[in-house]
């Protein structure tokens, strides 16, 4: 396979959403060393990210009671609101002009996965999501502070129903295995003092506003991972942050999700000591460069949303305009992967867990209602003869197989049917 | 609604976030197959599991329709004693279940009354993982008949879940259930069918996961035309039911096409001890116009149609059908959010063995236990019971040394 395809296209659809028409051809041209400071270059202004209008959510309030007219108002804004965040956040990976903050984005809402679906409100949610984007290449302390002070993570996991009285275990575990340390890196006992160190914290659900309750807050010291300390919401986010097992936890998980979620991580990967001052861009930019991005071994399934939203970039449409935001929320729901709803705490499955013969039903049927959605214009500016070959560098698939090309092959006259094979090839859902 | 009150209950732990992501995945056509070559024994008992998410409202599901306390407790949102369906002088079914009421009628349903576990939990999530793993008073990452399928040899068709992600009920140690997703999508035919058939030949240049890519795409293709029968039959027909869309009939759900798929599989000889299924939406703090009887018709209709469905099989008398829900709901209906999650609720065991009637004593409305019904039964009892009498396994190695059993079977 060519050496810099393969690399470009790595760059290209693992640091961002996948090119639009045109963006694979130029980038080849630059170099992949160009490629790669372009895609880590955050720029001061997004032009495409801005056309996005930030929907209006609000507060909501207590929900009412069953059975009253103040119900339906209440359903349908909550509804309404919810659908408008979707399609709002799906613009913006779909529409920036730079991948990154939204790829980035994505990969911390898997990572502190919350749902929607144990809040059922939206604000919470939003509220989230702007932390996370707002931390997303930062430091990874002061994103863990943030989490902890995050009304919707809280609730989620019944942090309001941590007491001095009565702890609850489920933010305190949680946050050492699946947030910073990793699971089995802490005792059963460090749980339990972590525990009664994140109590006192309440919940407004509506508003995801949270508050410290002093009364229920056990202010005792206690003993975490060999140190006695009477820790406070922000001290304990950096006793866990600096700890080595965090670092190494993180780029595990950077690891997983951007290079390899088959393959074991090498030692020799990079990013753990580039994270040694836990700045995620340093991270983040060490995976770029690590030798792992070169290497044919590390192929990554694309998920639904990675998928839908690279077809999206590739075929100039924009989720929210797609008709209609209840039928792209249904597909994107039979294939597994809805933004603001992923299954559980651990945020969505990787790898062969998106290759069931039913998401190869769903998929080809989603794609057939995207494409009937396209002009298609970047297709039929191709000659039939040349769509095989510059469909490649189209959609930023480093080589297609034999396989794939005969098939394209029989289908070059007909664009819309071009377009569905390869957007349902093997070299399209995974990135080689 | 289904999938999304599954996967929200899926978030309990991380246990069964592993299990769960591991989950084999079947397609129908394998398991149409694996019917054809090794079909499941005559006789073999068959046990269907009905979870029931969000916590249904058992007293409005058997109504104690003669007691004022019901009706003082609950005002608002209690049935009137002419509109319920009475089983005996002082328990009712809910309105919208009429088909089965007929079931009742014919001695095929025994009601559990009170089922729960001690101390209650009022989360969704962990009393649903109490009523799955069996285990109220720790948190386990198996679920019991998970358990029950790791003392089986294994087979991916042992256990079947329908819908594309795994229940923890069904995550065992050593193995684990399967999940079958719902199709109902149209498989592309024609010059698009050749072609996607020629997109997913595996190539020796690919790598593993576009190997698996490609593969996932042909399995989609791989109906054989000893399969192909068994897929495109329509569901076995009830005899009984009106050619036409009869009363019972019930309108299409996801619970009625989760039985459809379960039934064609029974008929067909799956080898499938263990069926699950589910329909979601029980959260009714928000009873916008009714939700729970609709439900409830739902279940009723669906499973009516579904034992009818089995009389055309040879294997009626073998399926045992089971129904719980993670809660009961708060007796007094106060209609602010949070507050009505509460405790026990009726269990129902249904099918032609089943010696229909009353098991379990009923929770009392006037004696309350911190203000909720009592738990007077064990969820226990009735699994130990469903163990020995319709999988005819030791309840051991799956609930421990645990005593109590419910006469049903």
């Amino acid at each position: 396979m060519n050496a810099q395809r393969l690399e470009t296209s790595r760059l290209l659809h693992r640091f961002g959403f996948g090119p639009r028409p045109g963006e694979f051809t130029q980038a080849l041209q630059d170099g992949v060393a160009a490629t790669r400071t372009r895609v880590l270059t955050v720029p001061a202004v997004d032009a495409g990210a801005a056309t996005v209008v930030e929907p209006e959510i609000t507060d909501l309030g207590p929900r009412p009671k069953p059975n009253t007219k103040e119900i339906v108002p209440f359903a349908i804004a909550m509804r309404y609101q919810s659908q408008q965040m979707v399609m709002w956040w799906l613009d913006r990976m779909a529409v920036s002009d730079h991948g990154l903050t939204e790829k980035m984005t994505w990969f911390w809402h898997g990572h502190w996965a919350t749902s929607i679906q144990k809040l059922n409100y939206p604000l919470p949610m939003f509220k989230q999501n702007k932390t996370l984007r707002a931390n997303c290449l930062g430091n990874f302390a002061t994103m863990t502070k943030a989490m902890i002070n995050d009304g919707a993570l809280q609730f989620w996991l019944d942090g309001q129903d941590n007491t001095l009285k009565a702890p609850n275990e489920n933010l305190g575990r949680e946050l050492m295995e699946l947030f910073t340390l990793g699971v089995g890196r802490y005792t059963e006992d460090d749980v339990k003092s972590i525990s009664r160190a994140l109590t006192g914290y309440q919940v407004a659900r509506s508003s995801g506003e949270v508050t410290i309750n002093e009364k229920r807050r056990d202010k005792n010291p206690v003993t975490l991972l060999g140190s006695t300390t009477a820790f406070t919401g922000d001290s304990l986010a950096d006793f866990l942050v600096a700890r080595e097992d965090s670092a190494q936890f993180v780029s595990e998980r950077l690891w997983y999700r951007f290079i390899s979620s088959t393959e074991e991580m090498p030692k020799s990967f990079t990013v753990k000591s580039a994270f040694a001052s836990r700045d995620i861009s340093a991270a983040v930019a060490a995976m770029a460069a690590d030798n792992s991005i070169r290497d044919e071994k590390y192929a990554l399934v694309k998920s639904p949303v990675e998928w839908f939203i690279s077809a999206c970039r590739a075929l100039e449409l924009t989720p929210s305009q797609l008709k209609t935001p209840a039928q792209l929320i249904n597909y994107l729901d039979k294939l597994g992967q809805v933004p603001f709803s992923p299954p559980n705490v651990g945020g969505w499955p990787a790898g062969e867990a998106w290759l069931s013969s039913a998401t190869a039903q769903y998929r080809i049927a989603f794609a057939t209602w995207l494409i009937k959605q396209s002009d298609l214009q970047i297709l039929k500016s191709m000659t039939p003869a040349q769509r095989v070959v510059k469909s490649a560098d189209w959609l930023g698939v480093a080589e297609w197989s034999a396989r794939t090309k005969v098939a394209l092959r029989d289908a070059q006259k007909d664009p819309a049917q071009f377009a569905l094979l390869a957007l349902c090839s093997p070299e399209y859902i995974v990135s080689a | 609604m289904d999938t999304v009150t599954r996967r929200k209950f899926l978030k309990l732990t991380t246990g069964a976030v592993a299990v769960g992501a591991a989950a084999p995945l079947l397609s129908i056509d394998e398991i149409a197959q694996a019917a054809i070559d090794r079909p499941l024994p005559a006789g073999t008992p068959i046990l269907v599991v009905v979870t029931l998410y969000g916590g249904n409202d058992g007293l409005n599901t058997v109504v104690p329709y003669t007691d004022p306390l019901y009706y003082s407790s609950r005002p608002e949102i209690s049935y009137k004693a002419d509109q319920v369906l009475p089983l005996d002088a002082e328990l009712a079914l809910n309105p919208a279940m009429k088909g089965l009421k007929g079931l009742w009628d014919q001695k095929k349903v025994a009601i559990v009354r009170g089922v729960g576990y001690p101390d209650p939990d009022r989360s969704h999530f962990s009393s649903m993982a109490k009523w799955q793993t069996a285990s109220p008073a720790k948190h386990i990452n198996t679920g019991w008949l998970g358990r029950w399928i790791d003392t089986q040899s294994e087979d991916p068709m042992l256990a079947i879940s329908l819908g594309s992600v795994l229940p923890p009920l069904l995550a065992g140690a050593k193995r684990s259930g399967s999940a079958l997703p719902l199709g109902g999508l149209v498989i592309p035919k024609g010059a698009l069918a050749a072609q996607c058939a020629q997109l997913s030949k595996v190539s020796k240049k690919d790598s593993k996961l576009m190997a698996a890519a490609a593969t996932s795409m042909r399995n989609l293709f791989n109906v054989s035309g000893n399969v192909q029968p068994v897929l495109k039959a329509p569901a076995p027909v009830d005899p009984d039911l009106p050619t036409t869309n009869g009363g019972n009939a019930g309108g299409d759900s996801n619970l009625a096409q989760q039985l459809d798929v379960v039934s064609k599989l029974i008929a067909a000889g799956s080898p499938t001890k263990v069926w699950s299924v589910s329909l979601g939406g029980f959260d009714t703090h928000a009873n916008e116009a009714n939700a729970q009887a609709e439900l409830l018709g739902v279940v009723s209709d669906s499973l009516t149609r579904f034992m009818g469905q089995l009389k055309s099989t040879t294997r009626s008398n073998d399926v045992t059908i089971m129904i719980y829900s993670e809660f009961g709901r708060r007796v007094v209906g106060n209609g602010s959010q949070g507050t009505d999650h509460g405790t026990s609720g009726p269990m129902f065991v249904i099918g032609n063995s089943v010696k229909g009637g009353f098991y379990g004593e009923q929770p009392s409305l006037k004696n309350l236990y911190k203000n909720d019904l009592a738990v007077t039964t064990d969820f226990r009892d009735v699994y130990a019971t469903v163990i020995e009498k319709v999988l005819k396994s030791p309840v051991e190695p799956t609930l421990g040394k645990w005593s109590g059993r419910i006469n049903f079977l």
